[in-house]
């Protein structure tokens, strides 16, 4: 009698309900205690490796990105001109007709790759590797409600920031956002826009106007550098990301 | 589009479903419990460079064998090479999947080590692992023919070296 592969029992243990094995599992005694067996090894890792091991995963503290290592010489160091500090709008010259800006109201985005060698902060038009992991730091000149979009030049917009939920997450000081996100492995521009908002923000509005004024083309995503179109009292910032093989 | 990574809430997640995968794998490869501890952490750091394929249903079981394999391996020939062969444990073989291929399991286990990691990886799929050639392709991204091949090469291989041993 041939019985599930290991693998067959590993998708088994992760959905049962789904499985192509559950027939032959219900029936067969030897499956039965590897499926204990199993059980009871997972409950191991659970029980004493878990609970000891799980921060060490998270994204801020991992081997690859070594965000504390980062900062600790940019906090040294603190308001040099090591870091990077992009493009803060209004920072075209000649803003569109019914662009709102925020007098008073300055917004600092700072972002990060992480690359196999470290972080590295980035400033507009550099080039990053098209599937690299990406990390924010923002500064609101006052408290605000933040989001963060990129656009591609497909006319594809992402949203980064606030992972979910349909308004901008408030953001009150300097802050290193939590999460981040990984670009898509595709060469071409990336531009990222970050807005903040006195009032609540409403993400879809933000998408919505970011498609419309950067278009679907490389020219047009590279050459905007202001959202028209945003509520009153929205600060936003830009930086062009240009991923490479 | 870029993938957005969730902080240490979704890492966490992921960590409880799939981390017990890959200890398991580990144990199995290692049998060693604080080995296959490190191991688990090691890998499931590797794993979460790529957050996208852990969120793909379909294939991210196979896609974290295949990682979980390979790194093990890799432990198991990295111990080789210090010279800790005497604590290198002996692979349990599936001698329920595949009853026809008793005589090649135990080639398997004495020789293993002599082949390349690819495979390596394949002949744990089918000798330890007791899965199909298709399943195995499946697993490590390749193609069935390439699992046949390097099998049949790996078995071939494998007599030739143990009649010279013998000999």
């Amino acid at each position: 009698m041939n019985h599930p592969s290991v693998l067959k029992l590993e998708a088994h243990l992760l959905d049962p309900a789904r499985s192509p094995v559950a027939t032959h599992v219900a029936a067969c005694d030897h499956c039965a205690e590897q499926l204990a067996s199993m059980r009871h090894q997972g409950d191991d890792l659970m029980r004493f490796v878990y609970p000891a091991t799980v921060q060490a995963l998270e994204p801020t503290r991992s081997r690859r990105f070594s965000w504390a290592g980062f900062f600790a010489p940019v906090a040294a160091l603190a308001a040099a001109a090591l870091v990077m500090i992009v493009h803060t709008a209004p920072a075209a010259d000649h803003p569109a007709a019914d662009y709102v800006g925020t007098k008073g109201v300055a917004l600092k985005l700072n972002v990060y790759a992480g690359l196999e060698l470290g972080a590295r902060a980035l400033s507009d038009k550099d080039q990053v590797p098209a599937n690299a992991a990406l990390r924010f730091r923002a500064q609101p000149g006052r408290p605000c409600n933040l989001g963060i979009v990129s656009i591609d030049e497909h006319g594809e917009v992402s949203r980064l920031y606030p992972a979910s939920g349909n308004e901008g997450a408030k953001l009150a000081k300097v802050e290193v956002l939590p999460g981040g996100a990984i670009l898509d492995g595709k060469v071409g521009p990336e531009r990222i826009f970050a807005v903040c908002s006195v009032d609540p923000l409403a993400m879809p509005q933000v998408e919505a106007a970011v498609k419309i004024a950067a278009g679907a083309s490389a020219d047009s995503v590279r050459a905007v550098d202001t959202i028209p179109g945003l509520p009153a009292g929205t600060a936003q910032t830009t930086l062009l990301l240009e991923k490479t093989p | 589009m870029p993938a957005v990574v969730e902080d240490g809430a979704g890492v966490a997640q992921l960590y409880r479903q799939f981390g017990p995968v890959v200890y398991r794998r580990c144990l199995a490869l290692l049998h060693d419990r604080e080995a296959a501890r490190d191991a688990t952490q090691e890998i499931f750091r590797k794993l979460l460079m790529d957050q996208k394929k852990l969120m793909e249903r379909e294939s991210v079981l196979p896609w974290i064998y295949r990682v979980a394999t390979n790194h093990c391996l890799n432990e198991r020939r990295n111990r080789s090479r210090r010279g800790e062969d005497e604590l290198q444990p002996e692979l349990q073989m599936a001698t329920e999947a595949a009853p026809d291929l008793f005589p090649e399991r135990q080639l398997a286990q004495q020789i293993l080590a002599r082949f390349d990691a690819e495979t390596q990886a394949i002949a744990v799929g089918v000798f330890v692992d007791g899965m199909e050639h298709e399943e195995v392709a499946a697993a490590l991204g390749i193609s069935r023919r390439t699992v046949l091949r390097k099998l049949g090469r790996f078995v071939e291989n494998a007599k030739k070296y143990l009649l010279r041993s013998t000999g």
